[in-house]
């Protein structure tokens, strides 16, 4: 009991370490986000951080341990909260707005989406701790990475395959946490998992907030997108990158949309540049999925022509330089390190898999048990959003997902699977490149919740105001 | 009861019709995870969690004796589909100990081959029940192979890849 005690402490301290580097990040790139942001955006930087100094650790030929990872990181938080003080004594008017002394009392839809959200986790963080890693692509991949780069004390992929070619960021968080534990325990670890599931709503709901919508309903909204189906469900307890990269996505797309509508605090794209960072860091999938984020905003700039059009063009250069941020150093460790990226993903164009995709793809989009109604809902909101498609930022969500789901159907179509099994490799993968876009619906049904109620997005001035 | 006062008319029935096709949704999403919930419950109540899940698995069991009949440095061969799902599984629990996946009817050729060039001291099927396949049954014939008494679903050959000089025809 007092093993099992004092390795929940230290799993806690480990958390608290991370959470901790990527809080003072997202305080300092965003002063003007509410604190529930900053612990939103701070797991998912703290985690991006972490990883990526641990992967730098290993291409300099040190082998891990705890004060080589935490040192220089508490460190770098330190000066930075050291700047963040120092820079509020000099300019008090960038201290972020105070929160109202009476918030407004819950009122009884509030309870309701906020018991619903507490139901959630009290279902999955017993789902999570109670159960050993089981899942295929856990055993096969993500937790048998950790569990190698534990034990070789490095990000060493020789003697085995396993996708070496893979990005490292959840093999890599599994292990931190496996170095603050001292031993590998592919039960507790797993509890980072319902952790981000909940910096990912907090994440959501600051969002919605920041587009107009009152408490109650941006809490209704972000309680609609959790309990929507069993995908995001089953992915807060499962050891998959899938939550991740969903994440990275809500806050790249989210950012960038924010600032599109000009709804973001000010410094949002150096910070929307660390989400970035975190795609393709994620996953495979993750470079081209920056790759939509960032033409379908510049396609929006280009179509809407806002005023200081080069200027905001310009800005997207801190995006691009958050992709390159997340996809060079894992490029340039694999490559000296002999690691080819495989052919599994791209061998010809299969019309036939196009063909069988689409329905599939259609099926999926209406299937209660997999998304509930999020798409039919996003579907609605769209068409409620009409003519201001053409004429207002929320563009940049339409294209998004159009790109996207062209990017899936042309992805089956050139996928080398044999005609036998595709159906197996649909069914294996299509809810979960759904969940990657499933962010940006949650936003576009906030815009349909404004538009039907004849709200205006508003920019952020009223986001602690009593609802 | 409000959630914002609402301004176009159809807000005042589509919100509410949205509400009532979540709660639906939640009704059948509760439905189709109704059998974690009853596990979940059992589990806690018979505190027969964590490791307790994996040992009820007769092949982790079987994995977890191979731990220590397996040095870590060694190399084995693992003779089964991957499709099954199980040889990543024996890869996750025996590393540091070096994998290899070969399909169970490989030929003596392939076997050979594998077991001498990456000099394999272990070999391991998943399923005692089929027959051996053509390599392993060639290698049983030479005396390369031989079996490990370890109870549990699959078998254990010990290997000695200095015996295997052909002999063979695939």
């Amino acid at each position: 009991m007092i093993e099992a005690t004092l390795l929940l402490m230290r799993l806690t301290l480990g958390l608290t370490g991370m959470l901790a580097v990527g809080y003072v990040l997202a305080t300092w790139l965003a002063p003007g986000f509410t604190r529930l942001e900053r612990v939103g955006a701070g797991f998912g930087l703290g985690a991006l951080v972490v990883t990526l100094w641990m992967l730098a650790l290993s291409s300099l030929r040190l082998y891990f341990s705890l004060p080589l990872i935490m040192v220089p990181l508490l460190a770098l938080a330190g000066g930075l909260l050291l700047v963040i003080k120092l820079g509020r004594r000099g300019h008090p008017e960038a201290t972020p707005m105070p929160l109202p002394i009476t918030p407004a009392p819950y009122g009884l839809w509030d309870l309701v989406f906020i018991g619903l959200l507490v139901a959630l986790f009290l279902f999955v963080v017993p789902r999570a701790l109670m159960y050993p890693v089981w899942a295929w692509d856990a055993i096969a991949m993500w937790g048998f990475k950790a569990r190698v780069f534990f034990l070789r004390g490095a990000v060493d992929l020789s003697g085995f395959e396993a996708h070496n070619y893979y990005p490292n960021l959840v093999p890599l968080l599994v292990t931190y946490l496996s170095l603050w534990m001292g031993e590998i325990n592919d039960l507790l670890v797993k509890i980072v998992f319902p952790l981000w599931g909940g910096a990912f709503l907090m994440l959501l709901f600051g969002m919605l907030r920041r587009l107009g919508l009152g408490r109650t309903l941006a809490l209704g909204l972000t309680t609609f997108f959790a309990l929507n189906g069993i995908t995001f469900t089953t992915h807060l307890h499962i050891v998959y990158a899938d939550l991740a990269l969903t994440y990275f996505a809500l806050g790249a797309v989210g950012l960038v949309y924010l600032w599109l509508t000009e709804a973001a605090p000010p410094g949002v794209l150096p910070l929307a540049a660390l989400f970035f960072a975190g795609l393709p860091w994620s996953k495979f999938e993750g470079s081209p999925m920056a790759g939509t984020i960032l033409l379908a905003a510049a396609l929006t700039l280009l179509w809407l022509r806002p005023p200081r059009l080069a200027r905001r063009l310009a800005l997207l250069a801190w995006p691009v330089g958050g992709l390159l941020l997340g996809y060079l150093p894992w490029r340039l460790f694999a490559t000296s390190h002999g690691i080819e990226t495989g052919s599994d993903h791209i061998l010809g164009f299969y019309l036939t898999q196009l063909l069988q995709a689409l329905p599939a793809l259609l099926i999926a989009l209406i299937n209660p048990t997999l998304f509930g109604i999020l798409w039919p809902t996003t579907a609605l909101a769209l068409v409620y959003c009409g003519k201001k498609i053409f004429t207002t930022p929320i563009l940049f969500l339409a294209l998004f997902l159009a790109g996207n789901f062209l990017a899936i159907l042309l992805a089956y179509a050139v996928a080398p699977t044999s005609p036998s099994e595709f159906h197996l490799y649909l069914r294996g993968t299509l809810d979960r490149l759904l969940l990657h876009l499933a962010p940006a619906a949650a936003l576009v049904i906030g815009e349909g919740v404004n538009e039907l109620l004849l709200r205006e997005p508003s920019p952020a001035a009223d986001l602690h105001s009593p609802t | 009861m409000t959630l914002n006062p609402p301004k176009r008319p159809e807000a005042r029935w589509l919100l509410p019709l949205i509400l009532v096709l979540f709660a639906l949704q939640l009704g059948w999403l509760t439905w189709q995870l109704r059998g974690d919930f009853q596990d979940l419950a059992h589990r806690g109540w018979h505190h027969s969690w964590g490791t307790a899940v994996r040992e009820e698995d007769p092949f982790y069991r079987w994995v977890t004796t191979l731990k220590w009949a397996i040095p870590p440095q060694a190399t084995y061969v693992f003779l089964d589909n991957y499709e099954a799902g199980k040889e990543v599984e024996a890869r996750y629990h025996l590393f540091p100990r070096r994998h290899l996946l070969l399909l169970p009817d490989s030929p003596p050729s392939l076997l050979f081959y594998t077991l001498k060039q990456e000099q394999a001291s272990y070999l391991l099927v998943r399923d005692a029940k089929p027959p051996p396949g053509p390599g392993l049954q060639a290698a049983l014939n030479l005396g390369a192979a031989k079996r490990f008494n370890i109870p549990g679903p699959g078998l254990v050959y010990r290997v000695h890849p200095r015996l295997i000089q052909g002999g063979f025809y695939d």
